[in-house]
Formats: structure tokens, sequence, C-alpha cells
């Protein structure tokens, strides 16, 4: 029955892993101009309007991104968590935001007021990008260090 | 017509399920596409208040609107019409597409529309006003004939300003089936939403999950007979509301600024999003999205 309970969880958990977009490659061609690149965002002493963010992340943004903002393979969508996102400025997630990557699916956001795509660089600052899988460790049940990401990966070869 | 009115409205209300932050327009366009894999079913509805000697109407339609790609939308519409003390009648259907013409976003956007309709007389949905505008005098029995075949086109360019969405529209219209010379119609539209920003609370009455605005629209005439007079013409205030994260309900109540107007028309509009749907069906079909 265990045996049972703990393969249903390893797939479930690959399931979910198959989900994410690690791989994400950005689009060479979807830059910023300079200027759109460099602007600041006016919330960005307010951190606490990201809640509204997070709001309109969910409603706008999961549908490809993920509840984490992990991405989807399937729909060969960002990994927000990457760092190659995380070291974009403001401004630059905000261009992408408001013109979308029509070649690539992405939609334009800019029905959306000025302010609540400045919430949403806010929020997407918020997923925090993890550092190469190898220097991310953490302990399985019985206390064995795994990564973090594919923790569910190595806890099925230590049960198969 | 009251009871009529509000039974339309409490109908369109007991469709909804579940919000996708739409335009509140009933008529004129604005340059946003819905987004690719989307499908948004819409059930609404266009009520006519009649002037002496006209009668009272509900024209009801359904959409169904699908993101093809993010700057390609696909529209299919079924429509009827039930005209008080006189009948009920299945006015036809139409198909319509529009493009948008560039990636990015520009001061003005443009998108190209094109429709094919295949209604008769009786259709009284006024999604658009072309020529002169839909005959509201004759009876359903005159009206309900044949369906015409009717091409449409449009150019829609749309701006952004702050909060403020300004969108332009300038139709043509050509009926194969009549010979009507090419009409012409137009609407203009102005909205934006009630709070720029959005709160961190799920709420359903939070000012952000309102927009507000007013479209203009009417006729131009066609090319035997070009220009505004003797045509309808409305000026109609809008109101839309994020009910849900998919759903939106909208209301218009417009007024005739003519005698071939309607001098009330009041709209109301339930639209549903299914996110996702162009993937599932391609997962039902065996198919890698």
């Amino acid at each position: 029955m265990r045996a049972v309970a703990i393969s249903a969880l390893c797939v479930s958990l690959a399931i979910m892993g198959f989900g994410q977009n690690p791989r994400y490659q950005q689009d060479p061609e979807w830059r910023a101009p300079t200027e759109a690149a460099s602007r600041e965002n006016p919330l960005a002493s307010k951190p606490e309007l990201a809640a509204g963010g997070k709001k309109l992340f969910v409603r706008n943004c999961v549908e490809c991104h993920g509840r984490e903002g992990t991405g989807m393979e399937s729909k060969h969508s960002a990994d927000l968590q990457l760092p190659i996102v995380q070291e974009e400025s403001d401004g630059t997630l905000f261009w992408k935001i408001t013109n979308g990557n029509a070649k690539h699916g992405m939609p334009s956001f800019s029905k959306l007021p000025e302010l609540q795509r400045w919430q949403v660089v806010l929020y997407i600052r918020t997923l925090k990008p993890l550092p190469p899988e190898s220097s991310i460790r953490t302990n399985n049940h019985k206390g064995h260090e795994v990564p973090r990401r594919n923790s569910f990966v190595i806890l099925c070869v230590l049960r198969g | 017509m009251i009871r009529l009115v509000t039974l339309s409205f409490w109908l369109a209300c007991l469709c909804a399920t579940a919000a996708a932050q739409e335009s509140p327009f009933f008529v004129t366009y604005t340059h946003y596409m819905e987004e690719p894999g989307n499908l948004d079913l819409e059930v609404s509805t266009t009520n006519g208040i009649p002037r002496s000697g006209q009668q009272a109407y509900i024209a009801p339609y359904m959409e169904f609107e699908y993101g093809v790609t993010a700057r390609w939308t696909s529209e299919i519409y079924l429509e009827g019409q039930s005209t008080i003390g006189d009948s009920s009648v299945f006015t036809g259907w139409r198909w319509e597409n529009r493009y948008k013409l560039f990636a990015r976003e520009h001061r003005i956007n443009p998108v190209l529309y094109l429709e094919y309709e295949n209604v008769n007389e009786a259709s009284r949905i006024q999604k658009e006003i072309e020529g002169g505008g839909a005959d509201l005098v004759s009876s359903n029995s005159v009206l309900n004939g044949p369906r015409s075949h009717e091409l449409e086109g449009k150019l829609i360019l749309s701006s952004n300003y702050r909060d403020w969405n300004i969108a332009e529209n300038f139709t043509l219209a050509k009926n194969f089936s009549e010979s009507e010379g090419i009409e012409f119609g137009y609407a203009f539209g102005v909205s934006r939403p009630l709070s720029s920003l959005a709160s961190a609370n799920e709420c359903r009455f939070c000012r952000e999950n309102f927009a507000v605005g007013a479209e203009v629209y009417g006729g131009l005439g066609s090319t035997l007979d070009f220009g505004p007079h003797g045509a309808a013409h409305y000026f109609a205030p809008v109101l839309s509301w994020t009910v849900s994260d998919n759903s939106t309900l909208r209301i218009s109540p417009g007024v005739g600024l003519t005698p071939e107007a309607s001098p009330v028309l009041i709209r109301f509009g339930l639209t549903y999003e299914v996110r996702g749907f162009g993937e599932r069906v391609s997962r039902l079909l065996g198919r890698r999205p």
C-alpha cells in the first residue's frame, strides 16, 4: 500500500515537473528598445503592491506560465524564475508584457492599465531565481541531500 | 417592455457560471485580440424600445470568439429576433475575422476586419450600423425572407493614452444579394477602467473590475446616397464588470439620435472565457497542441 502511494506521488510530481520549462530559451529577436528597457518601475518603492500584481498574474498569466511562474514546456512559455528572465530590467519586463511576442504565442497585455502592468512586474520580481541546481540542496525524508527542484526524481530512484 | 428587458438581463446573468478584462464596447472594436487558444462564449441581447408606430424587440445573439493566434481572432455569431406582438425568428449567422497588422504596440494600432454575413432583413442585433440602419417598422413576415450574402470590411484604429482606450471603426459593406451599392458606417468609442491599480484582495466589486466609457455609432449611407442623413445614429454609455476570472458582464443603455433609430437601445452581454480551449481540443483529437 505504501509503495503504491509513493509511486502515485512520484508520478504526480513527475507530471508537475514535466510541466515546467527549465530549458526555456529566449527569442533573440524579442528585445526591448533601449529607451523602453531603461524605464524604471514607478511602483518600485511600493513593494506591497506586488500582492495586486499576483492577482493579475493569476488572472492573466498562469494559464501559460503556471502558478509558480515556472513556464510550461508544452506552451514554450518562459520559466520566470530563471536568471535570464530575472536579470532583465523592469523596463524590459514591462515592455514584453505590453507588446507580447505574437510569433511565439505570447499575447499583448496592453489592455491592462499601465500601473497594473507595473504591478505584474513587481510580482514577477518576487519569483526568486533558482541558483544552478547543483548548488541548491535540500534533505529528503532520510536526510539525503538532493537538488531541490528534482528531489522527486531522486526520491523515485531511491524508492525504485 | 421593461419586464422583457429585465427578463433578458436576468437570463444573461443566469448563464453566468464564472474574468477576462473585456472591452466594454458592444459595437466599437479595439485592437485587443482574444488570447491564442482561448474561446469566449458570449450571450448578448439588443433590446429596442420603440417609437410610435414601431414595435419593441429583443434581438439575442451568441458569439463564439476564438484566438487563432496572438494577432488573429475569429468569431461566429448566431442571431435571432423577437418582436412584441409579432413573432420570433432566427435571422442568420456571421463569421468575422480580425487581424492585428502590427506585432508591437504603437500610438495607433490598426486592425483589419473581414466578415461574411448570412442574415436576413429581420436582423436587429445592430452590431454595426451600415447604410441607413435596420428596418424597425416592417413586420417579421415581410422581413423574414431569404438570407442575403453580405461581405463587410472594417478598418479598426485603436490607441491607448494613459488608461484610456480610444477606438475608431470605419465600416463598408457589400450585399451581394441586393443592389444597394456599398454601404458605410462608423463607430467611435472611449473607455477606461475605474482604477489603475489592482487591489491585493480578491473581490467582485473592486473598482478595477469595472470599466466605463461611451460609444457613438451610426450609418453613413451608401454609394447611392452617401452621408449621415436618413440613417440611424446612437450614443451609448457602456459599463463592463469583470465578475470573476472568466466572466464579464456588460451593459449599455443607448440613445437614438435620429428618427431612424430606436429612441432607447439597451444592450446586455455576458462573456465566459474558456481558457486553453484549443489545447483541449488538440488533446482530444490526439494531436500535440
